[in-house]
């Protein structure tokens, strides 16, 4: 990661579609060269509109979206999209149906060698041998496959992905993960990927962003942004959490399970302490504070449900444990995986 | 600079030409509902209410019945076993099956009454046993024959598009293979069925060729017997609108069982069920079953008139008469193709004006020949009621009839007519072409006019040509609006098959009869392998 030179950079970026929903409410957001960076979010984030908006196909009414030094939107100007050269993967892929896999592939570029160019993007993807194809006779990880060739073929400033792996069965999605990341990176791509699978966006991401409600929440590398999430809506977009309210005494917030450090926030202030599931560590203890009301295996790891007067909460905790239902047990906390932001 | 809407809207740009559309199929009905309701009208009316018009409303109702239960049925039955069974010949029978939209049901009832009357073949075969075809039930029979292909068709693709596990689901539920057909497959079909029978419906309804050779007096024969007989326009669009009445009632029946249920299933995903393998007993009943309404609507009265034709001297004026078919269906099919073409493109814009432009197309098609020939005599003879006194003020003369005169008038009719029916195939042609595929091209660097030459033109061109296919056959087959319509000494092939016909000389409507179907068989094909194709 040397060079972490911005490529794209939007700003302030907004549409709405109507009235009293605004799809992109001041969104901002920088993509460095070479770099993937996933776009996290609920449906309905705003993710997509802003992907369009990037590729030209969704007018800003304010905010910009500059590369380099030239700006494709602003107040006064929206370049249209066939002058942008962005790729872009559909998340319907959206092959030419009448066409064949080298023909789709071949349709973004231009002078007498384009066929060859085509058919070793093709190659590349190891997809040589089913050029003729039309795009009905391919599997669904091939048809990805060329969609991801046909923009990568004209060389682009910036690639676009759209929910690439969606529609495609868990095995198949996490091997064309793979590959779609490798292929990016032999190319040196800047891609940006939208996603609203968490565990898919730090698999694949250099750069990680949050989105909710039409504007960017938090940007960082993905392991940053999962162990210091701004806020608990960004926490809750990464994965289970489990959000106590409290006010910060002696630079310490107060939890059911005691103390934890204040994060830097000043005495008196509301405070939110998230805290991953596997911050829990649960021990068997008669005289504990705690009951279990509920254990389930998944895998790896068991999730106990537990309680006390005050509450009710979800641990995450390695397999095999001896904890069953009904089982008494005290709590620690182990403060990696607890983080205090503001409520 | 470029405009871009919202994910689901696409830009669309051809407003005026779907309005231009609009109003050329709504005009005529426009027309003779402000004739109908705001002139003063004679006695006839009162006097046909008073004797004819109950037997014109009871056979109508009669032969709608039958043509409708008879085309169910057949329709049904064979988009069934062509979706979901396997047996040999089945792909070609596919396409096939569709043919007989290309004989006009006129020339399958001359054939069958001169088959069935008294002292005809079949009459003297089957010693007097074999009933004679004709009235309310023959003319039903007639229209089941011909115009099945519209349920099959819809029945077909309905069946082939059912995912497999609804009726799956109910065969775990305990219900026999049978049971779960009779309970899943079917009432899933419905919707496709009725649309179907509402358009078996409308087309008996307007038809004249028919009814009027096999005697059987539905509303269509009173309104052209108001406007030839007793000459009066007043009289003619009142009928009119008891006949778009009932054809609104039909077609709102058909959209009141769709509203709520939907065939579909929703998630999207769609596993096809698997087709069941006939062999040996079973697959030669169900051959013999897709084999019966071919010979019965197509084989057998075709043959005949062959038959009819070799055994008597051609009649001459057929080369002219033909001349002017192809030329009138042509031109029609041409401007209906654009015409349809341009309003599927902007419904794609998704603005109210441009929905309201197609859903006013589309009445167009719920409006009988004889119906919209009367109004386009309103709307000329009032046009030239308007310029008149101008032009002779100017050059002191008459104005010259040019325009009820001429095949422009016949042109504005069937246009009026089937434009509607050039629309939807051009809409699902467009449809083909998602938003992600415009936006994908346009990522890779196409400009406007390549989008449209290379993406959307080879994925709608077979769509578009087939719809104006479609209108050139209905404009072959037409007669009512071009009886009431065509300018003096103007024949078309389906004007001397009738006259011959109503004059009792069989012999010599055979040629011009079987010319029809003949010249209609070639597009009629390509329409029906456009339909039946895979991957459409």
């Amino acid at each position: 990661m040397a060079d972490t030179r911005t490529v794209l950079s939007i700003r302030g970026a907004e549409r709405r579609y109507r009235a009293d929903h605004a799809a992109l409410a001041g969104a901002d957001l920088d993509l460095h060269a070479g770099r993937i960076t996933a776009l996290l979010g609920p449906s309905g984030s705003g993710k997509s509109t802003l992907l369009r908006a990037i590729a030209g196909l969704e007018r800003l009414e304010a905010g910009s979206i500059c590369l380099g030094g030239t700006c494709w939107n602003d107040t006064a100007t929206h370049v249209a999209p066939e002058a942008r050269r962005v790729g872009m993967v559909f998340q319907d892929y959206a092959l030419f149906p009448h066409m064949t896999a080298l023909a789709n592939v071949a349709f973004g570029l231009t002078g007498p060698d384009k066929t060859t160019r085509a058919q070793a993007q093709l190659e590349a993807a190891e997809l040589g041998h089913r050029a003729k194809a039309y795009p009905h006779e391919l599997s669904g990880g091939e048809q990805q496959r060329v969609a991801l060739a046909r923009a990568l073929a004209p060389q682009p400033s910036v690639v676009l992905l759209d929910e690439p792996f969606s529609g495609l069965d868990r095995r198949l999605r996490a091997e064309l993960r793979e590959r779609t990341i490798d292929t990016l990176r032999t190319a040196g791509t800047t891609a940006l990927i939208v996603t609203h699978d968490a565990e898919e966006a730090m698999a694949v991401a250099d750069q990680l962003a949050l989105m909710d409600g039409g504007r960017i929440i938090q940007t960082g590398p993905p392991d940053d942004v999962w162990m210091s999430p701004v806020s608990a809506t960004a926490a809750r977009l990464l994965g289970d959490v489990e959000i106590i309210e409290s006010q910060v005494t002696d630079g310490q917030a107060k939890t059911p399970f005691g103390p934890v450090d204040a994060n830097g926030f000043d005495d008196g202030q509301p405070v939110s302490v998230l805290i991953r599931p596997r911050a829990f560590t649960l021990s068997l203890d008669p005289d504990g504070p705690c009951t279990i009301t509920r254990r389930r295996s998944a895998g790896p790891h068991l999730t106990h449900r537990f309680a006390s007067e005050i509450g009710e909460w979800t641990a995450q905790t390695p397999a095999p444990s001896p904890i069953r239902e009904g089982d008494r047990v005290s709590v620690e906390l182990d403060p990696a995986y607890v983080r205090v932001v503001a409520a | 600079m470029d405009k871009a809407g919202s994910p689901s809207r696409l830009p669309g740009r051809s407003s005026g030409l779907a309005v231009l559309a609009a109003l050329v199929c709504a005009a005529p009905i426009l027309a003779v509902a402000w004739i109908a309701l705001t002139r003063d009208s004679g006695d006839y009316l009162q006097h046909l209410a008073q004797t004819r018009l109950p037997v014109y409303l009871t056979t109508s109702a009669l032969v709608a019945l039958v043509a409708g239960g008879g085309a169910g049925l057949i329709g049904t039955t064979l988009g069934w076993l062509i979706a979901r069974t396997d047996f040999p010949g089945r792909k070609t029978l596919s396409w096939v099956l569709i043919l007989p939209l290309a004989v006009p049901a006129y020339v399958a009832a001359y054939a069958w009454l001169d088959l069935s009357q008294a002292g005809g073949p079949l009459d003297a075969v089957t010693d007097g046993l074999f009933p004679t075809i004709r009235g309310g039930v023959g003319a039903g029979l007639m229209f089941a024959l011909v115009l099945y292909p519209y349920v099959y068709l819809l029945a077909r693709d309905t069946f082939a598009s059912q995912s497999a596990d609804a009726y799956n689901a109910a065969r775990t539920l305990g219900a026999g293979p049978l049971t779960a057909f009779w309970r899943t497959s079917l009432p899933m079909a419905r919707p496709a069925v009725a649309a179907g029978l509402a358009l078996v419906a409308m087309e008996s309804l307007a038809d004249y060729g028919t009814v009027s050779h096999l005697g059987a007096p539905t509303l269509s024969i009173g309104l052209i017997r108001a406007w030839s007989g007793a000459g009066s326009l007043v009289d003619a669009a009142r009928l009119s609108l008891v006949l778009v009445f009932i054809a609104l009632v039909v077609f709102g029946l058909e959209r009141a069982q769709r509203s709520r249920a939907r065939s579909v299933n929703a998630s999207g995903r769609h596993k096809p069920a698997p087709r069941l393998a006939l062999n040996g007993g079973p697959a030669l009943a169900a051959m013999a079953a897709c084999l019966t309404p071919l010979l019965l609507g197509m084989i057998i009265p075709l043959g005949r008139l062959v038959w009819l034709a070799a055994h008597t001297e051609t009649a001459t004026g057929l080369a002219a008469a033909s001349l002017h078919s192809l030329t009138l269906a042509g031109i029609t099919a041409l401007i209906a193709a654009a015409l349809g073409l341009a309003t599927a493109y902007s419904l794609r814009s998704r603005t109210t004006i441009a929905t309201l432009a197609a859903r006013a197309a589309g009445l167009g098609y719920a409006v009988p020949g004889a119906v919209a020939a009367v109004g386009v005599i309103a709307i000329l003879s009032g046009t030239q009621a308007l310029i008149d006194p101008a032009w002779r003020a100017l050059t002191g003369e008459v104005f010259p009839i040019l325009l009820t005169g001429t095949g422009a008038a016949l042109v504005f009719a069937y246009l009026s007519r089937f434009a509607a029916a050039a629309i939807s195939p051009s809409e699902t042609a467009l449809a083909r072409i998602t938003p992600s595929l415009d936006g994908a091209a346009r990522t890779l660097g196409a400009t406007r006019r390549r989008r449209v030459w290379h993406i959307h033109w080879p994925l709608i061109a077979a769509g578009v040509t087939s719809a104006g296919l479609l209108v050139f056959v209905e404009v072959l087959k037409e007669l009512p609006a071009t009886m009431i319509l065509r300018p003096f000494n103007y024949d078309t092939l389906a004007i001397i098959a009738h006259n011959f016909a109503s004059d009792e000389r069989l012999g010599e409507a055979a040629m011009p009869s079987l010319l029809i179907p003949l010249v209609a068989l070639l597009p009629m094909i390509f329409v029906a392998r456009y339909l039946s194709r895979q991957d459409r």
